[in-house]
């Protein structure tokens, strides 16, 4: 278990804020957490990676103490077993991405897990390549790829995928879900997008102005509970295509495109990429045996 | 879409389901839902809510009946008529709103509707959603 307990003021752009935040982290755990920006998220990730201090309060990480106010504790960052990547990639653009991966360990690590986690994230082909010349997705891949070579506990995701478009945010997700697996991570990461939750988390934060207001099952919070249909979900409009007198458009749930007919001045405020509810009630649908 | 307001004058609930009676200006409007009150704390008699129904799901016929199961009959007059070439949007004003429907053009044209000319629109309870 991870547990956090830290308070700290803060600047934001509305003046000061403290920030008040205790939660635990179960080893293995995805928790999302989401929130207005200047509320506190990346904060939270700064004291736990160390990066900034709290005024006050502890942070325990499956036993060990990363920090405590009280004994004056304070484990240097170098010390603490964790992976961090921000949505800006923060590679060194003088290495290539073998060397990027390579100067995040420390001199007695074996280099083997280089190869490892290259073999993993699917970068054997660009190893030698330097980052200027990678796309934004792959860019982000190696900056994954480095923050797993120390083999972190943690691993802490600042809104990774926000600056990348959707498809290859869908490729992104599935290699982070995969690494999270495969390297046994509690992970934690800021994000706003609802399909992003619903798709990698297992826990949601939400927190609003330094405190956390809800936390639990990502679905149970994000559904939409005040419509009675039983058959809804959250999807992306990929297409909005006109027929006579209707619109068909297509939304992909999860890995599966649907398609709902809607009359055509509802389609006037959709757009493509929107996220949208799909609902319906659980008399119309039928089930068969596959 | 098709969204009506009014207020819950009754549910009836058996198990998980509940049939709840809605009054649309001098209509009544009956909904099947798989909710309870203690599940939907909004089906409440008296509490305004939001009726919600697919224009797909709603039958058109040229006056109402009695020998169909279909509780929700709303008459009006039809306002407006969009031909398309295999479906066609028609749009019923009754007292108090407006109900559109999408048919067949061949079902419009079997029934002869017209602009102005009388119209009832039936919903089945099952298609009915609640919302807040």
């Amino acid at each position: 278990m991870i547990a956090i307990s830290v308070q700290k003021q803060l600047l934001s752009g509305g003046g000061e804020m403290s920030l008040d935040v205790s939660l635990n982290f179960k080893r293995g755990s995805f928790t999302a957490v989401k929130g207005k920006s200047g509320v506190g998220k990346t904060s939270l990730l700064r004291m736990i990676a160390g990066l900034m201090t709290p005024d006050k309060g502890k942070i325990k990480v499956f036993n060990e103490t990363w920090f405590n106010s009280w004994s004056k504790e304070n484990l240097s960052i170098q010390k603490r077993s964790l992976g961090y990547v921000f949505q800006d990639y923060a590679l060194f653009p003088n290495m290539s991405v073998f060397e990027n991966l390579k100067f995040a360990l420390h001199k007695t690590d074996d280099k083997q897990i280089v190869n490892d986690i290259l073999e993993v994230m699917e970068l054997g082909s660009l190893q030698h390549v330097k980052p200027d010349k990678l796309s934004g997705g792959q860019k982000q891949r190696v900056a994954l790829a480095r923050a797993l070579v120390r083999k972190p506990e943690i691993l802490l995701l600042d809104e990774p995928l926000a600056a990348l478009d959707v498809e290859i945010r869908q490729k992104l997700q599935d290699y982070i879900v995969d690494a999270h697996k495969e390297f046994d991570l509690t992970t934690v990461m800021v994000t706003h997008d609802t399909g992003e939750i619903l798709r990698m988390a297992d826990k949601l934060v939400i927190i609003e102005n330094g405190k956390v207001i809800k936390q639990g099952s990502p679905s149970t919070i994000l559904a939409q509970r005040s419509i009675s249909g039983k058959f809804q979900f959250t999807g992306e409009v990929i297409s909005i295509e006109t027929e006579d007198v209707v619109n068909i458009v297509s939304v992909l749930v999860g890995n599966e495109l649907i398609k709902v007919v809607v009359d055509q001045n509802e389609t006037s405020t959709l757009s493509i990429g929107d996220k949208v509810l799909v609902a319906s009630k659980a008399f119309n649908p039928i089930i068969q045996k596959i | 879409m098709n969204t009506l307001t009014g207020n819950i004058t009754s549910v009836e609930t058996n198990g998980s389901l509940s049939l709840v009676k809605v009054t649309v200006g001098t209509n009544e409007v009956i909904a099947i839902v798989i909710d309870t009150p203690e599940t939907a704390p909004f089906l409440t008699t008296e509490n305004n809510v939001k009726v919600i129904f697919k224009e797909t799901e709603v039958v058109l016929a040229t006056s109402e009946y009695d020998g169909i199961s279909m509780q929700n009959q709303l008459s009006g007059v039809i306002e407006a008529i969009e031909q398309g070439v295999l479906l066609s949007k028609v749009v019923v004003q009754t007292d108090t709103t407006s109900i559109s429907s999408i048919i067949t053009t061949k079902a419009l044209k079997k029934l002869n509707l017209k602009v102005g000319s009388q119209a009832t629109a039936l919903i089945k309870t099952n298609e009915i959603m609640l919302s807040e």
